[in-house]
């Protein structure tokens, strides 16, 4: 047999089978549809689910997977952003860095210059509300005391919003444990002033009331809502510590010499917990 | 052999991307049909011994899944095989350009078909709007070169 011959019999063969198998399959497609082979058919179908089961299963799990690979990436994509804010965040904060500590240095130059007191760090101790009296809202105990470096007469300061405010003053030191008088007690006094309009005064507690903010200059435009701060005058309390925000200046009628303004306290006596207590602190440069 | 036994793990595979498919973009209101492509794929690829019984075989597995009519899938996949085989000596199946537009032409008869079967048969209007219809042709289409991929790479066009 010629290799042309054998050729003519593969394409004829090819030929018949595209035409019969078509046929074939149209028929047995229509006898399907036809014949009543709903008895079979369930059977076939009950035997089969048992078959497509394990793919059913594999399909469910590829969906599974793809629904996890979704959420993760999700949260790839979203640590990837956050990620760049905060590279974005650490190069600003870098700069700023960088800038707050050349204005540093020339602050402790001209300092120097000017025969200054040096700028101090603050140094101390945090500790933790031991007692509170209930009867008493003006004063607590602390765990800290002379022995952790308390002294009396020593700065505390509370935490509000992530800001250092002025919490009191220590009234007494134990061994282990001191007493704070608040901002609120009628004893407690402060210089400061108030920004921005740069008045100074001396803050007294006022009891349950509002904190009192005396000897303003009688001429002075301080107003409501200026923000009241420890003074560099003070000889307890270091400079710039938020104290209160000015709720009222007092209504002037009659003799006076002086303004006297109403302040709210930042740091609230019933919810202070932790508080730092300033230890003798470092001149820059000792 | 070695081509049945291919044919058949390719099979396996077409099931589980089909119930894939169904699974995620059917709450969506797509009828995707990966077996039709699959079946379509096979046929541009492979002579008409596998390419028919093949096609046959997806459209029954289908069908064992219907609950109205028994073998409309079977017999509208073996006359996209047919369709097949007379445009595969026309076109240029390992481009995806007529792979696409073969599918976009296929599905879209499928779908009708199928739906006047049922009609015709069982008397059961299975028309769910427009947009599954058309959703449906245009994914099939866009899966096709995926697909047909697939099936020449497992073959290495051994025609």
């Amino acid at each position: 047999m010629t290799s042309q011959n054998k050729q003519r019999k593969n394409t004829s063969s090819h030929g018949r089978r595209g035409t019969v198998l078509p046929v074939v399959f149209i028929l047995l497609s229509l006898l399907l549809m036809v014949l009543p082979l709903e008895s079979p058919v369930a059977s076939a179908k009950a035997l089969l689910s048992y078959i497509f089961i394990p793919q059913i299963r594999a399909a469910h799990a590829v969906v599974e997977y793809a629904e996890g690979v979704s959420d993760t990436v999700k949260d790839l994509l979203n640590t990837h952003q956050q990620n760049a804010l905060l590279r974005e965040q650490l190069s600003r904060l870098r700069l700023e860095n960088a800038q707050a500590k050349v204005l540093f240095e020339e602050n402790v130059r001209l300092t120097e210059a000017l025969n200054l007191q040096a700028p101090k760090i603050w140094q101390g101790v945090w500790a933790k509300t031991a007692y509170r009296d209930p009867t008493q809202w003006n004063s607590v105990v602390i765990d800290k005391g002379a022995l952790d470096g308390v002294y009396e007469r020593a700065a505390v300061i509370a935490l509000k919003d992530a800001q250092p405010v002025l919490a009191g003053l220590v009234l007494e030191a134990d061994d282990h444990t001191a007493k704070v008088l608040l901002l609120r007690d009628e004893d407690f006094a402060a210089a400061v002033y108030a920004a921005p309009s740069g008045e100074e005064g001396l803050l007294s507690g006022a009891g349950a009331a509002q904190m009192r903010m005396q000897y303003l200059p009688f001429l002075s435009n301080i107003q409501v809502g200026e923000k009241v701060y420890t003074s560099s005058s003070s000889s307890i309390f270091p400079a710039g510590i938020l104290v209160g925000e000015v709720a009222e200046v007092e209504d002037e009628s009659g003799f006076r010499t002086s303004l006297t303004a109403r302040v709210e306290p930042a740091a609230d006596a019933s919810s202070v917990r932790e508080l730092f207590v300033l230890t003798p602190q470092k001149t820059e440069g000792e | 052999m070695g081509h049945v036994l291919k044919l058949f793990l390719l099979f396996i595979a077409a099931t589980v991307l089909h119930w894939a498919f169904m699974a995620v973009l059917g709450g969506a209101g797509v009828s995707l049909n990966v077996m039709l492509v699959f079946a379509c794929a096979v046929c541009a690829y492979l002579p008409a011994q596998y390419g028919y019984p093949m096609a046959f075989l997806c459209g029954l597995f289908l069908d064992f899944f219907g609950v109205k009519l028994f073998g409309n899938n079977a017999l509208t996949f073996t006359l996209c095989a047919t369709m097949m085989y007379g445009l595969e000596k026309r076109l240029d199946f390992d481009a995806p350009a007529p792979q696409i537009i073969s599918m976009l032409a296929i599905s879209l008869f499928a779908a009708l078909f199928n739906l006047a079967l049922l009609k015709f048969f069982a008397g059961f209007s299975a028309w769910t709007g427009f947009w599954p219809l058309f959703t449906g042709v245009v994914f099939n289409a866009i899966l096709a070169p995926f697909v047909f991929w697939s099936v020449r790479i497992a073959f290495k066009r051994e025609r």
